[in-house]
């Protein structure tokens, strides 16, 4: 046996806790999770079926672990684990599945193949078989963890700029984008690019919010890969920072694999050291809004505008009603896709996938039942407060000429708070434009 | 009879003893505790796994297969009622006859639909590219169990078969694809704790 298949078993061993081994015993193969798979969906084959996906994984259990198969291999068509059969595992949980857990909602028996896949990941990642940029992502952030320094100053000087583009926005000469402010009760972790700082800066501004700017991003490409150690010292950057400037809740921009790491498994990653309450952007333009604390014209979007629930805020968040009820007060069109909410279809850039080139025709692909379900509700606006979700549905909108514009929530919200200039590099700028004589009469 | 009876008593026990050793086996595995604040209520989430969550029309899936979805419940009232036939087997002296029929019917309408299942894992391609021999053989078996269970309630002369085919079946029970029946709680356990946590299922209808 190679040393790449011995990590990877061993790591499958150390994977297997209760939930895994039900998930990998617990399948009828039944089948009836077919239609529920993006992949399958845009090509109807049997590779495609989440059941057969789990079942790479299963033969490779059962030849370890069950008697019957290791007595009649052929019986449950168990196999020993070798470097093809971990090439061709690493291929699927990499390539064909992007964690959305479509299929355990689907499965009679709610069978978690996403838990299976995720194992697959953590064996691809222990043996060295993970695709290598996902794991220079991961470590690029572990390393601007370890010294801050060096990009810093200019972080800050950026920061500056961005802060006179505020004032600009805004009108208000006061208005700032604070950086470590100790004791702040808010720490907003962004993710890279101004287009994740400025408009949500805009907000808090308006809200008159005690908060501060991260000086990490939020996305985790750790948790992409299932290496929870890597995941981990991503993570603790900003665990660290919030422990630092004592702030109250750590806030997490608009992104689905973010939000969900922080919100549901950070905590137990670092118990007893992680105190705060973990928040959505939406969550808080939400509550803002419902509590008066920005203003917002509810004409303001006259446009049909759609909403994609991205998987991990919705299905794996909880995040459902909440980016509704935000549009259902700056929207007069809105149209709901078919299915949706915590059914909803995934656009196929989950996983990390966005990030992996070499799959790239096959995310395309897989996002057309996406594409459709868009197609279908006429929409011009496509809403999604995820960065990976916009990014695929961008490729998705050029791909299957869907002339939409894709934006984010606080895009839209900013653009719904009339304020005397649009926010730039933004889809809601293009919008804005369309009607910037009637803003000017205001 | 008393031999076929002991034997199947025996099958009965090394299938239960089976099943125990697999729960304990899983038992023993760690259990992942959730220290992140809970949204919804895994209480709730956890009612919903087996009962509303179980309906026809809760799924997309179910929904769109709903024939074969139907077909699978009406399998398994059929195995679980041929299970209850055998065991109080020795006492069916005392039962009323009324009862023999209902069993009858049950029981058929079971095999039927276990047969129907074990020729759409034969003919249907996706089902044909799924299965492993350990499912075609459990369906069958199990087909055969209830339909055992079905002639003897009726016909005397099918007792003694079906003590035999209780008892392979019982101890294939722990060894096989069937003892996903012991899986079964533990998926749905974990899917409402995960889905009930989060508040996805129940799901609120209002912004907290």
């Amino acid at each position: 046996m190679s040393e790449t298949v011995e990590l990877a078993l061993k790591t499958l061993e150390s994977q297997l806790n209760q939930p895994l081994e039900t998930a990998l015993e617990a399948c009828a193969r039944c089948g009836i999770c077919a239609e529920a798979c993006h992949y399958y969906r845009a090509e109807p084959k049997v590779e495609h079926i989440p059941a057969f996906r789990a079942e790479q994984l299963r033969s490779v259990y059962r030849h370890e672990h069950d008697f019957l198969s290791r007595l009649f291999p052929i019986w449950t068509r168990s196999k020993k684990l070798d470097e093809s059969t971990l090439a061709n595992l690493t291929e699927i949980a990499f390539s064909q599945c992007t964690l959305c857990r479509r299929c355990t909602v689907n499965c009679p028996l709610g069978v978690d193949t996403p838990l299976m896949m995720r194992a697959i990941r953590a064996m691809a990642s222990a043996a060295g078989t993970a695709p290598e940029i996902l794991v220079m992502l991961a470590d690029a952030a572990i390393e601007k963890g370890k010294d801050p320094s060096f990009y810093k100053e200019m972080f800050l000087e950026q920061i500056k700029e961005m802060e006179e583009q505020l004032r600009d926005i805004t009108g208000d000469p006061n208005a700032a984008i604070p950086v470590e402010k100790q004791g702040a009760k808010i720490l907003y972790v962004p993710l890279a690019g101004a287009h994740t700082i400025l408009p949500p800066a805009v907000v808090f501004n308006a809200a008159q919010e005690d908060w501060t700017l991260s000086i990490f991003e939020a996305a985790n490409y750790g948790v992409f890969l299932a290496d929870m150690k890597r995941a981990r010292e991503v993570a603790k950057r900003i665990v660290d920072e919030a422990n630092r400037l004592g702030v109250k809740e750590i806030v997490i921009a608009e992104c689905g694999h973010a939000y969900a790491s922080y919100r549901w498994d950070v905590p137990n990653w670092f118990a007893g050291e992680f105190d705060f309450k973990v928040r959505s952007l939406i969550e808080v333009l939400a509550e803002y809004i419902q509590e008066g604390k920005i203003q917002v014209d509810p004409t303001a979007i006259p446009e049909g505008v759609t909403y994609h629930d991205s998987c991990n805020l919705a299905r794996n968040g909880g995040l459902i009603e909440e980016p509704r009820y935000v549009l259902s007060k700056i929207t007069s069109d809105f149209r709901e896709m078919t299915p949706s909410k915590a059914e909803a279809i995934c656009c196929g850039g989950g996983g990390g996938l966005v990030a992996l080139a070499e799959y790239a025709d096959r995310r395309i692909a897989a996002g057309k039942p996406k594409a459709d379900q868009i197609k279908n509700t006429g929409a011009r606006v496509v809403v999604a407060a995820c960065e990976n979700c916009r990014l695929q549905i961008g490729d998705l909108n050029e791909h299957y000429n869907l002339d939409v514009r894709i934006t984010a929530l606080t895009d839209l919200v900013v653009r719904a708070m009339r304020l005397p200039k649009p926010l730039p590099g933004t889809e809601a700028e293009h919008l804005f434009e369309g009607e910037k004589v009637a803003v000017t009469d205001k | 009879m008393l031999i076929f009876q002991l034997l199947a008593l025996a099958g009965l026990i090394a299938g239960l003893y089976g099943i125990t050793l697999r729960y304990a086996e899983t038992k023993r595995r760690v259990l992942p505790t959730d220290k992140s604040p809970i949204k919804g209520n895994i209480s709730h989430g956890i009612t919903y796994a087996f009962t509303k969550g179980m309906m026809p029309w809760a799924k997309e899936s179910t929904r769109i297969h709903m024939i074969a979805y139907l077909r699978g419940i009406g399998f398994h009232v059929g195995i679980f009622t041929a299970i209850g036939a055998v065991i109080v087997s020795p006492f069916w002296t005392y039962l009323p006859s009324f009862l023999f029929v209902t069993l009858f019917w049950v029981l058929t309408v079971g095999a039927v639909l276990g047969a129907a299942g074990g020729i759409m894992r034969i003919a249907e391609h996706n089902l044909r590219g799924l299965s492993l021999p350990d499912d075609h053989f459990a369906v069958w078996l199990t087909t055969l169990f209830i339909m055992a269970a079905g002639l003897a309630v009726v016909d005397k002369a099918f007792v003694i078969p079906m003590y035999i085919i209780s008892t392979i079946t019982f101890v294939y029970i722990p060894l096989g694809k069937i003892r996903h029946c012991l899986y079964f709680f533990f998926s749905r356990i974990f899917f409402g704790k995960f889905f009930g946590r989060r508040a996805v299922f129940p799901h609120p209808a209002v912004v907290k």
